[in-house]
């Protein structure tokens, strides 16, 4: 068994001006402080960042960055996995504790992208969908115009997800957005990619977010009550013809995530999934067995993924309110279900929970994802 | 215009014979599998494949307009779609005709075509295919 010892995440915002390792170093001092171990305990890391070789050519930045928190001379690993890096890093961290290479890990997951030479996010400039003009938005709002067509999904529904994901952001002290917006006001705003406005598409991000993990030893003089049942990693399949209105990965991922945790979707207490879209969270709630497939839209639209809800659906924000600091992300999510299992997520606390589930999805290929994680922690 | 000489936004992915254009592909000679784009060799079996054509036409699975700064000089709206082949049962992504953004349906009948449409990786005027509302018969 391995168990969260501590976790610490900045403030997600698009006005600093401070460097990958500065932000990665106030991450980590926090974990480190709130797990109460020495850096001399730690014995291996994971740093997930994404983009910081492509915006500043800043690559290897792990060592770097650790170096100023008294971590050296020990195994690091430098992770990039587009918006699973920082869950791959989890993952490999978990497998690392877990065959008992080492008692204790900091996973990080850092990034800085809002610079004016970012531009739209794709999957890989070489690819030929690239090359005609697939942007990751047209990704989600292709499986969006699938999903209404198929399911009758409405654009309200998804605008619920939204105006759901603001209440929850306003909060959380480290969200980007933390201000109330109405379906009408979503449904307003500008068109990216249609169906889906401006505010359905999650915000870039700058910011950072760090876990020590630890084994059942370290785990029980820590008293850590904190557990990560499993983590699953998968690839895609590329089969063609690819469904865009159910994702299979996202399904067998879930799956594997539950078998291994030995529950399913009826005993979890809260979920944070990869709403990097509206329609994405819709999709993963249906991947995730919350509700029968094609019924994510009545789903959100019922009130049953708002914190007081039957299963409360990113009650940190989300990805579309806390912002989306690529690399950072998937760590996030780890340490926003960790405050919850320990109660202490404030405001926002989900009352009494117990076992919480953690779905993060990167990169776009042949109509399918590069990469999906899941995780199920429980206490 | 047609885009004279122009070169195509990357090679091996279509043919154009006038105004209508075709698809690309591979098959694998083992078991029969078609992939595009086109691949050496057969990601199952690792043999060697044979170019194939996909054909022109095919039907809307899903569209969407694009309305945020256009990547590559693509023109601002403009349609991307994944079509189902007529012909051979891939799925696959292509730009759709800039002329007719606002007119694609999911189901519709398509047509393949190409022309100067944007730039390339390093800038350059380019030739790309993209679909359109095939001309009832």
């Amino acid at each position: 068994m391995v168990a969260i010892l501590g976790v610490g995440t900045t403030r997600f915002t698009q006005k600093v001006e401070r460097t990958i390792v500065s932000l990665g170093v106030e991450a980590a001092r926090l974990a480190l402080s709130d797990a109460g171990l020495a850096p001399t305990r730690i014995e291996g890391a994971f740093v997930a960042n994404a983009l910081g070789g492509m915006l500043f050519g800043d690559t290897t930045i792990g060592q770097t960055l650790l170096r100023d928190v008294g971590l050296r001379r020990l195994p690091i690993v430098n992770v990039e996995n587009a918006c699973t890096s920082g869950s791959s890093a989890l993952w490999l961290a978990w497998n690392a504790v877990s065959a008992g290479q080492m008692e204790a890990a900091l996973v990080l997951g850092v990034e800085r992208m809002c610079v004016p030479s970012l531009g739209l996010i794709n999957s890989g400039r070489t690819e030929i969908d690239t090359l005609l003009g697939l942007v990751t938005p047209a990704s989600f709002a292709l499986r969006a115009q699938r999903h209404m067509h198929e399911f009758g999904t409405t654009r309200e529904q998804m605008a619920a997800v939204v105006e759901k994901s603001r209440r929850h952001g306003a909060l959380n002290p480290n969200a980007l957005f933390q201000r109330a917006e109405t379906i009408a006001d979503v449904l307003a705003g500008p068109s990216v990619a249609d169906p889906l406005t401006r505010s359905e598409c999650c915000p870039i991000a700058d910011g950072a977010s760090a876990i020590v993990i630890g084994s059942d030893r370290l785990a029980r003089e820590r008293g850590a009550g904190v557990r990560i049942d499993s983590v699953v990693l998968a690839s895609g399949g590329y089969e063609n013809p690819a469904d865009l209105a159910r994702w299979d990965t996202d399904t067998e991922t879930a799956a594997a995530a539950y078998a291994r945790a030995g529950i399913g979707p009826e005993d979890l207490d809260l979920v944070e999934c990869h709403d990097a879209f509206s329609i994405a969270e819709i999709l993963h709630c249906e991947a995730l067995g919350l509700c029968a497939p094609g019924e994510g839209g009545p789903l959100a639209a019922s009130g049953a993924t708002s914190l007081g809800g039957r299963i409360p659906v990113n009650v940190s924000g989300g990805l579309i309110s806390r912002g989306h600091p690529v690399a950072a992300t998937g760590v996030a999510q780890i340490a926003e279900i960790a405050a919850h299992l320990r109660g202490t997520a404030g405001a926002r606390q989900v009352e009494g929970a117990k076992v919480g589930l953690a779905q993060c999805m990167g990169g776009d290929l042949a109509g399918d994802t590069k990469s999906c994680t899941v995780a199920v922690l429980s206490r | 215009m047609s885009g004279g000489n122009l070169p195509p936004f990357a090679e091996g992915i279509f043919k154009a014979d006038g105004t209508l254009a075709e698809l690309v592909g591979s098959r694998c000679p083992v078991c029969g599998a078609q992939h595009f784009p086109a691949r050496t060799h057969c990601p199952d079996d690792m043999a060697e494949t044979e170019a194939v054509s996909l054909g022109g036409s095919g039907t809307l699975y899903s569209a969407t307009v694009i309305r945020t700064k256009p990547p590559f000089g693509l023109p601002a709206p403009y349609a991307v779609g994944y079509v189902d082949l007529d012909a051979h049962p891939l799925r696959i992504f292509m730009l759709l005709d800039p002329e007719h953004t606002e007119d694609f349906r999911i189901g519709m009948p398509l047509a393949l075509k190409s022309r100067a449409l944007g730039v390339g990786l390093n800038g350059e005027p380019c030739i790309r295919p993209y679909f359109t509302p095939a001309l009832k018969d």
